[in-house]
């Protein structure tokens, strides 16, 4: 086999594997019904770790937001009639979207400011899996691309 | 003088930008300047007196079998899996990987030489904050600003799924924070700076108009026999801004029964037009050509009457100008930078307002039926092409801008 196409698999398994072990460790294994809190962590530690967390999740939340809004609030010239197929229900959806944002957002800052487990732990999970996800794909397309030609080619 | 020209796509082939270069770098090098361009793919032909330097990019947003074989594991390089990630979302992140790359690039071309100016081509990314630091006078060219695209997309119904998908694609809030950084901005025409101004907030002060030239060496008059009752339409029917709908439309108001030829880009980058022509029933009076060399496109305006350009909006608009430089009358709408393209209503070409196809189809129907105002409009519109856009001119204008922003960085 290619060396590449080792490290392709490589790249699937351990990516795999992490994310099953997050997800096991950070939600399975743990009670997160008996230790709702991070209530004995010192607190330069719990922002130390939480500031990251939170930019990155406010970013996203806010980007969510402004999609929405932009969608909501943008002013354009009406479509000749002709092209016009069905309703467009595009703006009722983005009201939807700022709102479903804007929640997050609130929950998540009281979360945050309460040390609550989940309000880190989603965010945490979400953006870890994300970056495990890519590399899982890179992974795949490492073992799926053909790295030779065929002999009759 | 020593200019560095950065272009984040630099073939000519792949639409306005690589075009602007090409003509910029080469008439910059007849002046005599030492010309160096920093360029990301698809790669722009050898020029002499042009030093190219090239720039990778996996084109992740675009090319779905993104491992290639030589580099399995490229995309897991950080700039690169940024990008793919990012495209993975429908975020565009070429523009801001290329000016990070020309940033290194740059650091890596200092040790050898140095440079009077650097002058990017409408990419503005965040590493051009970075290139800032080296203490070189930095000019941009806007085309247009891209909230033209958006706004114009989102004329046309479609999903809140492909809304969302525009406003992640397209980098507004990077090219507005950073055109205000530039030292100076150049554009293509008086409406582009009004609506640079409009959507990025860049003073008019800060901005200098240098119009597009034409190269009249390829786009002349041939004399041929034209086809009656023939159209010519050139540019990217996906393109919304384009106003290829409302083209569509006047086709069907017309009193003559006309032929439409669409240059685009080819079959595959058609998805949304030809639903619409069936609607119309236009089938049998449209012909897609595809992607053809330009002395097809010079013999195709030859043998037309009358060339259409319906845009919504135009930064500039070059098949206009082409069109017009071989003697072929032009229809245009008045959206954008168009009126200062064409010109005066009927006498170097025809004015009509955008979105409305009943204009449209007048104008036509006027053109078809006085083959001497064809004719008159098409000698003066050639005549307005040759002694307005030059790119000789347009080097010779940049020029002055480049002394302009060197001077104020001296502060002489």
């Amino acid at each position: 086999m290619p060396r590449a196409k080792i490290y392709g698999f490589l790249a699937v398994i351990i990516s795999a594997l992490l994310g099953i072990a997050f997800v096991y460790y950070a939600f399975i294994r743990f009670d997160m019904y008996s230790s709702l809190h991070f209530s004995s962590i010192d607190t330069g530690a719990y922002w130390a770790v939480t500031t990251p967390i939170a930019i990155v999740t406010l970013f996203i939340l806010a980007t969510g937001f402004w999609v929405g809004y932009t969608i909501l609030t943008i002013k354009v010239a009406p479509p000749m009639p002709e092209i016009v197929e069905k309703k467009d229900n595009s703006k009722f959806k983005a009201f939807l979207l700022c709102l479903v944002t804007a929640a997050l957002a609130a929950w998540f800052v009281y979360g945050l400011l309460n040390h609550y487990y989940l309000a880190i732990a989603i965010p945490a999970a979400c953006i870890t899996l994300v970056i495990l996800g890519m590399v899982f794909w890179v992974g795949i397309a490492i073992i799926t691309t053909r790295s030779t030609l065929k002999k009759d080619k | 003088m020593k200019i560095c020209l950065l272009s984040y796509r630099g073939n000519p082939y792949c639409g306005g930008q690589g075009i602007y270069l090409m003509y910029v770098a080469r008439e910059l090098a007849k002046l005599g300047h030492e010309v160096h361009a920093i360029v990301g793919p698809p790669y722009p032909f050898p020029i002499e007196g042009v030093t190219y330097h090239y720039i990778d990019n996996h084109n992740y947003f675009n090319i779905k079998d993104f491992v290639k074989p030589h580099k399995p594991f490229a995309t897991l390089e950080p700039l690169n899996f940024y990008e793919f990630t990012a495209s993975k979302f429908g975020i565009f992140p070429e523009i801001e990987s290329f000016s990070i790359r020309a940033y290194c690039k740059l650091k890596e071309l200092l040790k050898t030489h140095s440079f009077d100016i650097i002058h990017d081509n409408q990419c503005l990314g965040y590493g051009f904050l970075l290139i800032k630091q080296f203490g070189i006078p930095f000019v941009s060219t806007i085309h247009h600003p891209l909230t033209i695209d958006r706004s114009t997309w989102f004329e046309y119904p479609s999903s809140f799924f492909l809304k969302t998908k525009r406003i992640l694609y397209y980098p507004l809030v990077m090219q507005k924070y950073v055109a205000n950084k530039m030292d100076l901005i150049i554009t293509v025409s008086h409406d582009s700076a009004r609506e640079i101004y409009k959507a990025f907030g860049v003073p008019l002060e800060k901005q200098r108009v240098v119009y597009n030239g034409m190269d009249s060496s390829i786009f002349y008059p041939i004399k041929t026999k034209k086809r009656p009752n023939s159209l010519i339409f050139v540019g990217n029917v996906e393109d919304r801004k384009k106003g290829v709908i409302y083209m569509l439309k006047a086709l069907t108001l017309t009193k003559h029964k006309v032929h439409l030829t669409i240059v685009d880009g080819g079959a595959p980058n058609r998805n949304y037009v030809p639903k619409w022509i069936d609607k119309f029933q236009l089938n049998d009076r449209i012909t897609f050509t595809g992607k053809i060399p330009l002395d097809k496109l010079v013999k195709l305006y030859a043998e037309t009457q009358i060339a259409l350009c319906p845009s919504l909006y135009e930064g500039f608009g070059f098949p206009a100008a082409e069109a017009m430089a071989c003697e072929l009358p032009v229809i245009a709408a008045t959206g954008g930078a168009l009126p200062e393209v064409v010109g005066q209503h009927n006498k170097t070409g025809i004015l009509v307002p955008p979105r409305d196809p009943y204009a449209l189809a007048q104008a036509i129907d006027y053109l078809i039926e006085n083959p001497g105002v064809r004719e008159r409009i098409g000698k003066a519109a050639r005549t307005r092409v040759l002694e307005t856009f030059t790119w000789e001119n347009a080097a010779k204008q940049m020029v002055k801008v480049y002394q302009e922003a060197i001077d104020a960085y001296r502060g002489l």
